[in-house]
């Protein structure tokens, strides 16, 4: 028997996000366009270092947050 | 080699340059290249897909020589500038951090209190704490022992192009502190950038007089250049007011001896 993908949802910089269950860091971000190079990640305000990315699994409901240098004085 | 020392980090100019407000990305480059900087300082943002040019690494990171100071703004509290800083260290790979922290809008005052906490928390995490701080000279000093890199008292309000407004205490602290004490926030010409730098600042940090100017690679061009005379007059020593004249050509007159 095939079972259906499971899906959760995450909050990505305070918007609703829905991805197949087990998605890593990268997952996401390759979803929403961003080659990972020039970003910060946060997953409930905990820092993810880019070699971390592809091993650290989203969980449903998980605050994360994707972070980067603009202009400020 | 007169140069700016901070830590270990050694930068021939005293120009820092912020990236904000600038009409764009490409303006805003020009101006730093014109600037001569080699610090300048970036914000944390959200990613935002619809608006790729936001993101300045890569271009900031194209222009050889430069050193990017991220900034805590938008922290209102000591707790989120040290994760703000935190966060920032992670993507700048540098050290520096701009601790800014200021709780209301209207006036962008920093909060010496959360500021002080913030600072003492990083310097103690190996940053190079550059903070953003009232022009007190109390404050300056216990900022010092608590190991910030320098500290950055306002001139005047952020973006308020009112010049030195605090000039009386900058002259204390300068005089008080054993690290760079830099000028940040409320210059408008480069003629107060110089002023600035002749009464024995290390450095000024310069945002709104640039880029909201009309030619702002231009006026970076003019601030560069304000900034390094003013260096060169504090370094030659300026002469002293005096209160009666005193002449600079020969009184003994050759036209009035006939007579």
């Amino acid at each position: 028997m095939h079972e259906m993908p499971q899906k959760i949802t995450i909050q990505v910089n305070g918007e609703p996000h829905t991805l197949f269950s087990g998605s890593s860091v990268n997952d996401l971000l390759a979803d929403i366009g961003s080659d990972g190079k020039t970003v910060a990640t946060l997953i409930n305000n905990r820092i993810v270092r880019p070699e971390h990315r592809r091993n650290c699994r989203l969980e449903n409901g998980d605050h994360v947050e994707i972070l980067i240098f603009a202009g400020g004085g | 080699m007169d140069s700016l020392q901070l830590g270990s980090y050694t930068f021939s100019s005293r120009l820092i340059l912020g990236t904000g407000k600038f009409s764009s990305t490409t303006v805003m480059l020009d101006a730093v290249k014109a600037s001569g900087s080699q610090l300048v300082t970036v914000a944390l943002r959200r990613f935002n897909r619809e608006q790729p040019g936001d993101d300045l690494f890569s271009p900031l990171a194209s222009i050889p020589g430069i050193t990017l100071m991220p900034n805590t703004s938008g922290a209102s509290t000591a707790a989120e500038a040290v994760q703000a800083a935190r966060i920032a260290r992670e993507l700048s790979g540098s050290p520096f951090i701009k601790v800014e922290i200021h709780p209301n809008p209207q006036h962008l005052m920093p909060d010496p209190i959360e500021t002080y906490e913030a600072s003492k928390i990083l310097a103690k995490e190996g940053f190079m704490v550059m903070p953003y701080i009232p022009a007190d000279p109390v404050l300056a000093k216990r900022l010092e022992e608590a190991g910030c890199a320098s500290v950055m008292p306002l001139g005047s309000a952020i973006g308020s192009g009112q010049g030195l407004a605090t000039a009386e205490m900058l002259d204390i602290i300068i005089r008080e502190s054993t690290i760079p004490v830099i000028v940040d926030a409320g210059i408008r010409s480069p003629s107060e950038a110089g002023l600035a730098m002749e009464m024995g600042c290390a450095a000024v940090l310069v945002n709104s007089a640039v880029a909201v100017s009309g030619n702002p690679p231009l006026m970076a061009e003019a601030f560069a250049e304000a900034v390094g005379a003013g260096r060169k007059a504090f370094r030659a020593g300026i002469m002293e007011k005096s209160g009666i004249a005193a002449a600079t050509s020969p009184l003994t007159s050759f036209l009035g001896s006939g007579t």
